[in-house]
Order: structure tokens, then C-alpha cells, then sequence
């Protein structure tokens, strides 16, 4: 799966989980773009994680800013 | 950047809470009336928004053995136990918390939050692996993130999650802490410690669970939830403190593993904080013996929990699924939320209001306990608060 399949696949279960259509990106930022708080960003990443068969761990998450730096985490571990 | 420009994020959240009629940050208690009144903001009101789950904070036992202890051994410790000297009676304190718990080693820390820190910066480095609840307290959270250990997050009460989460980790599963709590203090939830236990006796880990708000209320003899669920037995370490039910302040970490007791040379939150002082050892040491022979206080508070909560379900209030002392009322609009919080003040009742990102699902919360030092008159003061305000602010079954 390439990278822009990840974002698009990571924005579809954030649509799945909230309930609506989102006008996201690669660019757009979970917390400000999302519009995500904190506690659900957990929440949210709990099932990226059960969605890509990978478990991520704190200090990588702590890099993440936006879609494309999830994917990005969610691609290394998952060729680890 | 300067040095100070970190705070501009503090700075506009202080002008917004300033802003609003009451700032919900500073509440002034200006006369604590009982444990279970006071003197906020001019007004006599009850407080049920506190964690003195038992009512102890004014139990004439602890208040003497508290003056006793300050007029025979001083104000306090003035340093830590490692470089300053261990006082007898903290000895006393750790050997009564193991007979309490039938456990054979206890620890006590200062406080509930360094007992977090001292026990995960211990247990954990950098080379290891932590799996936490996501709705775990801060300081665990914080005791995590210091040891430089690796942190997975599962999601809150989650078994099936923590089981995936393991069985991803492989060969490190079977060496991986657990942390999980054992009532969730903004809810009022409890863990399914049950489940927990199932997920690592198969997968393998090592289970610490906080206790902080469950100590006193569950089990036979008040040790927590994990007596209540009869596994004192499956479970590692638990952790705790002293400043809920046990109406002091300080915390603690008990064990059947006897590498408890090497913690005091590893952890630094314990060798470098001063120890409690004595008077606080000596009220915890009695309330430590009031939980012991609680049945009655505990009888007292769930009787209360039960009543309010029932009242709640009848108003069609967004609450949690199961009785606890601790009932937290769930709002979509922050602004709602506010406005009842506010209302239910001026009527008398402080409450906790808990807004994101504090509040569990991105939501607002009205946190309400009860404790067994409410009478039933209180609790049903607390009740017609509560319904006068819903049924003004158009909320649950009276909107």
C-alpha cells in the first residue's frame, strides 16, 4: 500500500468513526484540521492500529502532526 | 521564542476562564464546615464534589491521633527517608498496609502522584514495554513517560484491545507492564479487572492496578476492587493513595513481589521527595483501621451512591451504566454544561465541572459524588438541585 493509500485509508476510519464526511489531506492536522481532542486522538489511533495490524508507541506518536506523518509511522512499523 | 512565550496557551485559557461568571478554577472554600459542608464563595453548600468517599476527614479518631502525633514528634520529617532517617511509624504504616492487603511487602510514598511516578520510574526503562489504559490517570501516564519506556495506549476498559495490543508485542508481551486503574474517578466506572486478568494469563505481563478511588469502597475488608473481584492473587502491584478515602494525603504501593522492597534504592521520586510527616502518617493510620472495620461507612456510602444514582437515571441524565460514589453526568454542549455546573453552585451544590480535553470522548462533565458523610437529607438536597436546573436549563427527561 503507498502512502497516499495510507492517508486516504487512515481519513476513511476517522469518517467511519466519527459518522461524517471530512475534507481532509495528507497536510491536514489530527488535532486542528480533525478538530480531534486530545482523549480521541487516542481513541482514534487505537483503531488505526487494530485497522493496519500494528501497535505504535508513544514517542513515535508524539511526531505526528498530521495525516501524512501517521502514515508515515503506520508504513515503518508495519515493515519492521 | 522567548522563554516565557510558552505560557501564551495558559494565558488565553486563564482569560477565558476569567471571563466566565464563576471561574470554575478558583473556587474559594473559605470554611470547611464538615466533611461534607463548607463555606464556597460566601455560601453554606454541600460538597459533593469531593473523593472523602468514607467521611473521614473529620473523624474525631484521626483528628486526635493527627494532634498527638504533631505535639509528640513535630510539624514534619524535613527530608527524605534515604538521607534523612526513617521514623519509626512510617515502618508502622507500611507494616499495617501489608497485613491490610495479606500482602507481605507495602511501600509509602508522600503522595498518591509520586507513588505512580516512584513505582512505573522503578519498574520500567527504556527497554521496556507499558501498556496503559487510555483513560489512565495522569500520573501513571507521567510515571510512563519518565521511565523512557516504550508506552502503548489501549482503549479505555478494553480487554480485546489489550489483548491485540499484546499479542502484536510478540516475545516482549510476557515481560510488558499492565496499568489499569480500578474505579475511573470522572465516570465513576469500573475496570473489568476480570477481563485484564484472563487477557495476561494468556499472553503473560505484569498487572499493576491504581486503586486511588476504589480503596475503602470495594471488597469485604475495603482493599479495592481487585478484593471485590476476588484476585488479589492474579494482580502484581497495587497502587494507591491516602488523600481519598483515607482522608490524608500520601500513597502507597503494595506487593506479593519482594523486588518491592529494592524500589526504595531505584526510584527517584522516593528518595528525593521528604517524607510524610507525622502527623499525617499518624490520621492515616487510624483511617486505615476505620476502613478496616467499615462495613458501616461503607454500607453508608453505597446506600447514598445508590440513591442519588437512581434519581439521576429518573431525570434521563446521560451517566454511566453502573452505581458508584462517583457519578459522572455527560454533556455534548461545554457551554451547557457550564451553565448547570454554575446554577447547581449557586443552589448550594459544588460539583466538579470537567471540560476538554480533560473530559473523557472530547465531551463536557458534571462530576458528582456522594460519601458516607452525607445525610439522606443532603443527598436528597443534592437531587432537587439537580432537577430544578435540568428542568431550567432543558436537560434529560425534564428538557
Amino acid at each position: 500500500m503507498d502512502k497516499n493509500a495510507v492517508v486516504e485509508k487512515l481519513i476513511k476510519l476517522l469518517e467511519g468513526s466519527l459518522g461524517k464526511s471530512l475534507v481532509l489531506s495528507k497536510d491536514s492536522t489530527l488535532l486542528g484540521d480533525a478538530g480531534l481532542e486530545s482523549i480521541q486522538v487516542i481513541e482514534y489511533l487505537c483503531e488505526v492500529e487494530d485497522a493496519f495490524d500494528v501497535v505504535v508507541d508513544e514517542e513515535s506518536l508524539s511526531r505526528v502532526s498530521t495525516f501524512g506523518d501517521l502514515a508515515s509511522v503506520v508504513e515503518r512499523i508495519s515493515s519492521e | 521564542m522567548s522563554l516565557f512565550s510558552k505560557f501564551d496557551t495558559a494565558a488565553a485559557l486563564e482569560s477565558t476562564l476569567s471571563s466566565m461568571p464563576v471561574n470554575p478554577t478558583s473556587i474559594v472554600i473559605s470554611k470547611v464546615v464538615s466533611a461534607s459542608e463548607a463555606i464556597v464563595n460566601g455560601r453554606a453548600t454541600i460538597m459533593a464534589g469531593t473523593n472523602n468517599y468514607l467521611g473521614l476527614t473529620f473523624d474525631a479518631d484521626c483528628i486526635s491521633a493527627g494532634q498527638a502525633a504533631l505535639a509528640e514528634t513535630g510539624t514534619g520529617t524535613t527530608g527524605s527517608r534515604m538521607a534523612n532517617g526513617t521514623y519509626k511509624e512510617h515502618l508502622q504504616l507500611e507494616d499495617e498496609l501489608a497485613v491490610f492487603f495479606d500482602l507481605p511487602h507495602a511501600m509509602v510514598f508522600s503522595t498518591g502522584y509520586s507513588a505512580n511516578l516512584g513505582i512505573l520510574t522503578a519498574l520500567l526503562d527504556a527497554d521496556d514495554s507499558v501498556l496503559l489504559d487510555s483513560e489512565g490517570h495522569a500520573s501513571l501516564y507521567d510515571g510512563c513517560r519518565m521511565s523512557g519506556a516504550k508506552i502503548y495506549r489501549f482503549k479505555h476498559n478494553d480487554p480485546e484491545g489489550l489483548a491485540k495490543r499484546l499479542s502484536r508485542l510478540g516475545e516482549k508481551a510476557k515481560d510488558a507492564l499492565i496499568v489499569v486503574e480500578g474505579l475511573y474517578s470522572v465516570r465513576g466506572d469500573c475496570a473489568p479487572l476480570k477481563e485484564f486478568v484472563d487477557v495476561k494469563a494468556q499472553y503473560g505481563g505484569i498487572l499493576l492496578v491504581d486503586e486511588a478511588h476504589s480503596l475503602g469502597l470495594y471488597g469485604e475488608n475495603g482493599r479495592g476492587l481487585v478484593e471485590e473481584y476476588d484476585l488479589m492473587d492474579d494482580v502484581d502491584f497495587i497502587v494507591g493513595t491516602f488523600s481519598k478515602s483515607l482522608g490524608s494525603i500520601g500513597g502507597f504501593c503494595v506487593s506479593k513481589h519482594p523486588q518491592l522492597k529494592l524500589v526504595r534504592y531505584a526510584s527517584r521520586p522516593y528518595i528525593f521527595t521528604a517524607s510524610p510527616s507525622p502527623s499525617v502518617i499518624a490520621t492515616t493510620r487510624e483511617a486505615l483501621k476505620k476502613v478496616q472495620q467499615g462495613q458501616g461507612l461503607r454500607e453508608k456510602v453505597w446506600r447514598n451512591a445508590k440513591h442519588l444514582y437512581e434519581a439521576f437515571v429518573e431525570l434521563g441524565l446521560d451517566i454511566g451504566p453502573t452505581v458508584s460514589p462517583v457519578i459522572g453526568v455527560s454533556f455534548q454542549d461545554r457551554e451547557k454544561a457550564f451553565s448547570c455546573w454554575q446554577d447547581l453552585l449557586s443552589l448550594g451544590i459544588y460539583t466538579n465541572l470537567i471540560l476538554p480535553p480533560a473530559a473523557p470522548d472530547g465531551g463536557s462533565l458534571i462530576r458528582c459524588s456522594v460519601t458516607a458523610a452525607h445525610s439522606e437529607a443532603q443527598v436528597d438536597s443534592i437531587i432537587s438541585a439537580f432537577k430544578k436546573v435540568c428542568k431550567e436549563r432543558n436537560v434529560g427527561r425534564l428538557s
